[in-house]
């Protein structure tokens, strides 16, 4: 059934580049061998190879120039001096940290609209998809993938300390974050251990997603000073840095890595492509971790867009790969392969992504709990500060969490670096 | 006889002429071979260091907007507690890492030196291991060693009843941190350029000092220190140049917030304060600021170094 469909697909598909393809490279002047290049820059690490490797298969007449540039942040910055020189590749895969700082700037992308966006619109999930939206209103990019959000939580931590281990009891306990916090309190009482890694990485990542409206409001103006929803999702992290409950590690400290393993502390934030983290830091670990949602509505953390920049010289060649290979059938199957979480929502609801369990996670239904995730986040404006507003909050969370700063004065010192950040 | 005069005379002429082209040859010919470095330094060395001068005089977005707004970025910097905060950072870690780092060079240098050391070569060659491990390499294992709940320190310390540090959260203990990294980094490599002018001292000359009753301490007080004034010179100019641009190690000890290296800014240093505002927000024109300030700071620095060393004793230029 999923052999067929997805053969049919790519015959379309196929069909589809046949008729493109041969236009377009009439309208470039025509490749030397023919073929019509596309030049594809793309991080390591992500496989990019077999997927080009694949298309160029299905479509002899692309001839896709992959450079793996490096880390998602060398790409971006890659890409940025590209762009400053003039001389553009024809398709970038941007990180999702980092697209902002690029958007900001519409006019060095194509409106993806004007080569058929709208028309696949309606397969992704309306926040990541509006991501990638200008604040004029131009679709400058497509999600290739998400992370979700989940907590992985210790099963055997968790059944010492009298709590439950079944996911979906877990899940139970903590309907909202005042009583996901109640729990981590008596959890801290009862072992005299912490629960989360950190109120910056396990509370505020989770709970300053879950709003309608964040640091920009609908007109592209800057709100995060006054915003009540931010002020909350922000309360709650300074809630749980006060309390004692925080372990007070740093992401990816080394302290981090190696308190995954020794069990100090019992919950941590998981978006799918820590789940592969998370096992390489404690391989002995399988069957003691489990996978459940966290409070309130959804989150996300991860993902990347692709984009065509202004001046690529086939972007209707580039538009023709993104369309093959970020249809909902190939992000399902990128998902199945390496584990790559789907943007596109048909892909999340699949049976195969819906029923792919873990052994390692105590054969929870990871896919499942991550999907909800997704199809639970509201889209809210974003803006080229951001990122440098959202890492101020955090580090404010920090020093009230591993510094002992005072939380009364941390909100404000909060708005004092952030106006600094983002230039007064 | 007759043929011996005729033979100059014959060739008296094209050989003035030959001698002539090649004594110009000899006057210029230098110039070229010394050409290849002054051509790519000036493509890749004076150009950007000039352009970033013009840079810093402009918002310069690289991907969006270059407005000229005149020296805009340096009142802006100067009103920066971030700025204020990294130099203060920056001047600590320097004279955390150099003074030990220096002092301990000079030591060591001449325990290789004089010692009768079994495998000296083997002890000196070892000195440069950590000059040519990587950096990134280098502040991994640091970072395993300061931390918190699982590194070796706090381990030694808890066998003493000190309670576990959190070095890298707190200011002065993530200045230690780095510090340590770079002076581990570099101790080795001035400890080599010390033992190589030591060896340039002839013996003869301290058995002279020894005979008129200088003791240890006094032949190295006023023999060994002067003779080596010209490295010394050297390598505080070079330890003051890469003191004040420490980069890697902050930007990689702390990953939950690598470019300002911790919450509070803790160990962020002036080049990683650059970094964050050119290439995390882009804004170009503000880091091209700091980078001419830091310039100014290091030739100022730079500048006072050289006049206090150029006194030590025995000075006779």
């Amino acid at each position: 059934m999923r052999i067929r469909r997805s053969t049919a697909t790519v015959t379309v598909v196929a069909l589809a580049l046949v008729v493109t393809g041969c236009s377009s490279g009439a309208s470039a002047g025509g490749g030397e061998s023919g073929s019509t290049q596309i030049e594809y820059w793309s991080f390591t690490g992500i496989d990019a190879k077999a997927k080009v490797a694949e298309f160029e298969e299905a479509n002899p007449e692309f001839d896709v120039k992959l450079t793996e540039v490096g880390s998602s942040a060398e790409t971006a910055q890659a890409v940025t001096a590209a762009i400053a020189s003039g001389k553009v590749p024809d398709l970038v895969l941007i990180q999702d940290d980092d697209l902002a700082k690029l958007t900001a700037n519409p006019g060095n992308f194509i409106d993806l609209n004007t080569l058929g966006a709208e028309d696949i619109e309606g397969d992704y999930f309306d926040w990541t998809w509006s991501a990638a939206t200008s604040v004029d209103g131009a679709q400058l990019g497509v999600p290739t993938d998400t992370g979700g959000l989940a907590y992985a939580y210790r099963t055997d931590l968790f059944a010492a300390a009298g709590l439950p281990t079944d996911p979906a009891e877990v899940a139970a306990l903590w309907p909202t974050w005042d009583d996901f916090l109640a729990v981590a309190e008596d959890y801290t009482d009862k072992t005299g251990k912490p629960f989360i890694d950190s109120a910056a990485n396990s509370v505020f990542r989770a709970t300053v997603n879950q709003v309608t409206e964040q640091y920009y409001d609908d007109k592209g103006e800057l709100v995060y000073d006054t915003n009540p929803q931010v002020e909350e999702a922000y309360d709650l992290a300074i809630d749980a840095a006060s309390s004692g409950v925080s372990a007070k590690l740093g992401a990816f400290s080394e302290g981090w890595s190696a308190g995954i393993a020794d069990g100090a502390f019992a919950v941590m934030v998981a978006p799918s492509w820590m789940l592969g983290v998370i096992k390489s830091n404690d391989p002995e670990g399988a069957g003691n971790w489990a996978v459940t949602t966290v409070p309130g509505v959804g989150g996300n953390w991860g993902g990347s867009h692709l984009l065509i920049p202004k001046g690529a010289k086939n972007p209707e060649a580039a538009w023709e790969f993104i369309k093959a290979n970020q249809s909902p059938e190939a992000q399902l199957q990128l998902f199945l392969d390496h584990g790559n979480f789907p943007a596109a929502i048909e892909a999340v609801d699949s049976p195969e992504l819906v029923d792919a369990t873990d052994p390692f996670f105590s054969d929870v239904a990871t896919g499942a709990v991550l999907g909800q995730s997704v199809a639970a986040l509201k889209p809210f404006p974003i803006g080229p500060e951001t990122g440098a507003i959202g890492g101020e909050f955090s580090n404010a969370i920090t020093r009230v969490d591993v510094e002992g700063a005072d939380p009364a004065t941390s909100w404000d010192d909060a708005l004092s670096s952030i106006k600094l950040a983002i230039g007064g | 006889m007759t043929t011996l005069a005729d033979t100059p005379i014959q060739q008296k002429s094209p050989t003035v002429k030959s001698r002539r082209r090649r004594l110009r040859w000899e006057r210029t010919s230098p110039y070229f071979y010394i050409a290849p470095f002054f051509v790519i330094f000036a493509i890749f060395g004076l150009f950007p260091l000039l352009y970033n001068f013009v840079i810093s005089l402009y918002d310069w977005n690289p991907i969006g907007e270059q407005k000229f707004i005149g020296i805009d970025n340096f009142t802006r910097l100067f009103a920066d507690p971030r700025f204020w905060n990294a130099t203060v950072n920056t001047l600590g870690i320097f004279l955390l890492s150099t003074v030990p780092q220096l002092i301990l060079a000079l030591g060591l240098a001449h325990l290789l030196n004089h010692a009768r050391l079994k495998a000296a070569n083997f002890f000196r060659m070892s000195m440069l291991v950590p000059y040519i491990t990587s950096v990134a390499a280098t502040t991994i294992v640091f970072a395993q060693l300061f931390d918190r709940d699982y590194g070796m320190l706090n381990w030694l310390l808890s066998l003493v009843g000190v309670d576990p540090i959190a070095w890298v959260d707190g200011r002065y203990t993530s200045w230690l941190v780095v510090s340590t990294m770079v002076g581990w980094r570099w101790f080795g490599y001035n400890t080599l350029l010390y033992l190589a002018a030591l060896q340039a001292i002839p013996r003869d000359m301290y058995e002279a000092a020894e005979v008129d009753g200088a003791g240890s301490w006094a032949q190295f007080r006023y023999l060994t220190i002067p003779s080596l004034r010209p490295v010394i010179i050297f390598t505080i100019i070079t330890s003051t140049i890469g003191g004040l641009q420490v980069f890697t190690e902050p930007l990689l000890l702390n990953p939950a917030a690598p470019l300002t290296c911790g919450a509070s800014r803790q160990c962020q240093t002036l080049v990683l304060f650059l970094y964050e505002q050119g290439f995390g927000q882009y804004e170009f024109g503000y880091g091209a600021a700091i980078g001419v300030v830091l310039f100014v700071i290091i030739v100022l620095i730079a500048g006072i170094n050289f006049l206090i060393s150029t006194r030590i004793r025995g000075g006779r230029s």
